[in-house]
């Protein structure tokens, strides 16, 4: 049988880029790009485009993931409760091509906003600051890329798991809570309980894995890698965790050589299973599901 | 083979029975009309054909494909059109068109296929989102003939359109049929099946209540008419008379009325010229065609638990033809 999932995966990507909504997140993450810059030129012409791109660390672990989640959490359950997905199951193309056709479709979507937004970042750098990070550049850029593709496939997955719009909303919204505003609470609330103190910077190995999970963190942590300076993640403090421990890497906190699953380059492992766990979920229910 | 083929299909939700124990053939080649009323079970069945249901129990193929196990291999060969559809907004009637060619990776050319549906050239470049219900099922339609299909499934064709977009649409099938096309609809409005079908079932709360051909729906009622008529005097003596002419099925006197239900259209002449030479006087004279309507609306009216078997289904009808002349 021919896979029907290109032919899907285009429809979607033309279909959503009429979008409007789309059009304003594009709007939105290159504007963020063009008035940064355009900001630190003003106050600071001397800095240098390296640092500059840095900069943008910290606006787009915000925006992107909620771009990326917007443009998937419809992609399967809105076909769904509009009956479009009759007419395209009607044809050829299968459950499994419409779950990873729209998969691809969307994550290319986000992808493209990403790249938009780097490319605005690239010029905006020449033209301000006079120099192009090219290599910093690129590595920052495949990061967000992979980043912003996480949280699309994310959406995706939950689309494709559940019935109603509503519970898709519910659930994206409810995970990203988990991941910026909640995830201290989970993992150190427990330790807390556990071993009556909040993690220390040296803390168990179990509990650095489950940091190392927290995909908002795996990007701040390989965003770090690639460029000058460090991006901190964006979390929610209860004060729970040692403010200076959440800063560092669980790969910094481990004490001696860290195993590979708390090393940096790990994080890339982390965003694809951000992907991978919940496009399996939702693609299982979504093939046994009455429409 | 037959182009659909279910056995014992049943479909659960809960405690509701939406589709209860179904053998149904459609033959390849014929144009059957799936009828019943809203809620009977139609959409359920056409759902589970296509794999958008799963059967609870039972078994079905289409075209020989197992509906379950080979599900890819019926689609590329199927035209559907679903109930309860839309179309994508944004992406223009083209488009659509396009993208079911694509998938069908048949080299059909979009502008003929708008141009069978009735949309035009104007219309087809414009996003979908802008049509109205009449030219979504257009467009859906004309997705539905992309490829040539050897079977056209088709739920509710006619809703959502105009008298004229019907007439449209029942030609359309027949275009179909005549090139060999297997083509089931469904439809919970008989003249709408009538007019093009072969053969037609009839589904009610979930279990087929009759299949024959329209024909054969047309003997089970008797011929289709009933006479009343007001004679003179007491109509006791005109029944003994009626009674023995050939294609007149019974016949009840009730004071100076006398009702025949007839058989053979030729028969009526034959009342009123046997009951003139036997001196009886005609006041006035009543007739009322009996349709498949009131059988459909027996088949499918509550008790609904009407055998298959034609002579029930006769008496049904009769009943309920008589029923409607009296409350008129």
């Amino acid at each position: 049988m021919t896979s029907h999932i290109p032919t899907v995966a285009r429809k979607e990507f033309e279909d959503a880029g009429r979008s409007k909504l789309l059009w304003a997140l594009i709007g939105l993450l290159v504007g963020i790009v063009a008035v940064g810059y355009t900001a630190i030129w003003y106050v600071d012409g001397d800095a240098s485009a390296a640092e500059v791109l840095g900069f943008l660390g910290f606006p787009l672990q915000t925006i992107v993931p909620i771009a990326a989640l917007i443009a998937g959490y419809m992609a399967v359950v809105g076909e769904r409760r509009s009956g479009s997905i009759k007419l395209l199951l009607g044809l050829p193309p299968n459950r499994t091509d419409v779950v990873f056709g729209k998969l691809l479709g969307r994550m290319a979507v986000v992808g493209t906003a990403v790249g938009l937004a780097f490319l605005v970042a690239l010029v905006l750098g020449a033209v301000f600051f006079g120099s192009v990070p090219f290599v910093d550049w690129v590595g920052f850029a495949l990061i967000t890329l992979l980043f912003g593709v996480a949280f699309a496939g994310l959406a995706v997955g939950v689309s494709a798991g559940v019935s109603t719009r509503g519970k898709s909303m519910a659930l994206v919204v409810g995970i990203y809570m988990l991941f910026v505003a909640l995830w201290e609470l989970v993992t150190a609330g427990p330790y807390y309980l556990l071993y009556d103190e909040g993690p220390p910077v040296e803390a168990e190995t179990w509990y650095l894995a489950l940091e190392q999970l927290n995909p908002m963190s795996a990007y701040t942590t390989l965003a770090s890698n690639a460029i000058e300076g460090s991006v901190y993640p964006f979390t929610f403090q209860y004060g729970l965790e040692d403010f200076e421990a959440s800063q560092m890497t669980p790969a910094e906190r481990f004490a001696g050589d860290a195993p590979f699953y708390l090393q940096d380059w790990f994080g890339v492992v982390v965003l694809l299973f951000w992907v991978v766990v919940p496009v399996a979920i939702g693609y299982y229910r979504f093939e046994k599901t009455d429409l | 083979m037959a182009a659909i083929d279910t056995t014992g299909l049943t479909k659960r939700y809960g405690q509701l029975t939406a589709v209860d124990d179904l053998d149904l053939t459609v033959e390849e080649g014929e144009v059957f009309g799936f009828l019943g009323p809203n809620g009977a079970g139609k959409s359920t069945t056409i759902n589970m054909l296509l794999d958008f249901a799963r059967p609870t129990a039972g078994s079905a193929t289409v075209l020989g494909y197992d509906i379950r196990d080979e599900a890819d291999a019926i689609s590329p060969r199927v035209g559907v059109l679903p109930e309860g559809f839309d179309i994508y907004p944004r992406l223009s009637g083209r488009r659509h068109i396009e993208f079911a060619i694509e998938t069908k990776a048949a080299d059909d050319d979009p502008a003929v296929l708008l141009d069978r549906v009735g949309l035009s050239a104007e219309d087809a470049a414009r996003p979908a989102g802008d049509y109205s219900k009449g030219m979504r099922q257009r467009l859906a339609t004309g997705m539905a003939l992309v490829g040539d299909p050897d079977l056209l499934i088709m739920d509710e064709p006619s809703s959502g359109l105009d008298p004229h977009g019907i007439r449209e649409m029942q030609e359309l099938v027949r275009t179909e049929a005549e090139r060999g096309t297997t083509v089931f609809f469904s439809s919970h409005i008989l003249e709408h099946v009538e007019a093009v079908c072969d053969r037609v079932g009839v589904l009610n709360e979930g279990a087929l209540v009759a299949v024959d051909t329209i024909e054969g729906l047309r003997e089970s009622i008797g011929g289709g008419a009933t006479m009343e008529l007001t004679l003179a005097d007491s109509a006791d003596p005109g029944a003994d008379v009626v009674d023995s002419i050939a294609g007149v099925s019974g016949v009840t006197a009730s004071g100076r009325t006398l009702e025949c239900t007839i058989t053979d259209p030729a028969a009526k002449a034959g009342v009123v010229t046997a009951l003139d030479d036997a001196g009886v006087t005609i006041r006035d004279m009543r007739i009322e065609d009996v349709s498949l309507e009131s059988l459909f609306t027996t088949l499918t009216n509550g008790e609904g638990q009407t055998e298959t078997e034609t002579g029930s289904a006769r008496e049904t009808a009769t009943a309920s033809a008589m029923e409607s002349e009296v409350a008129e």
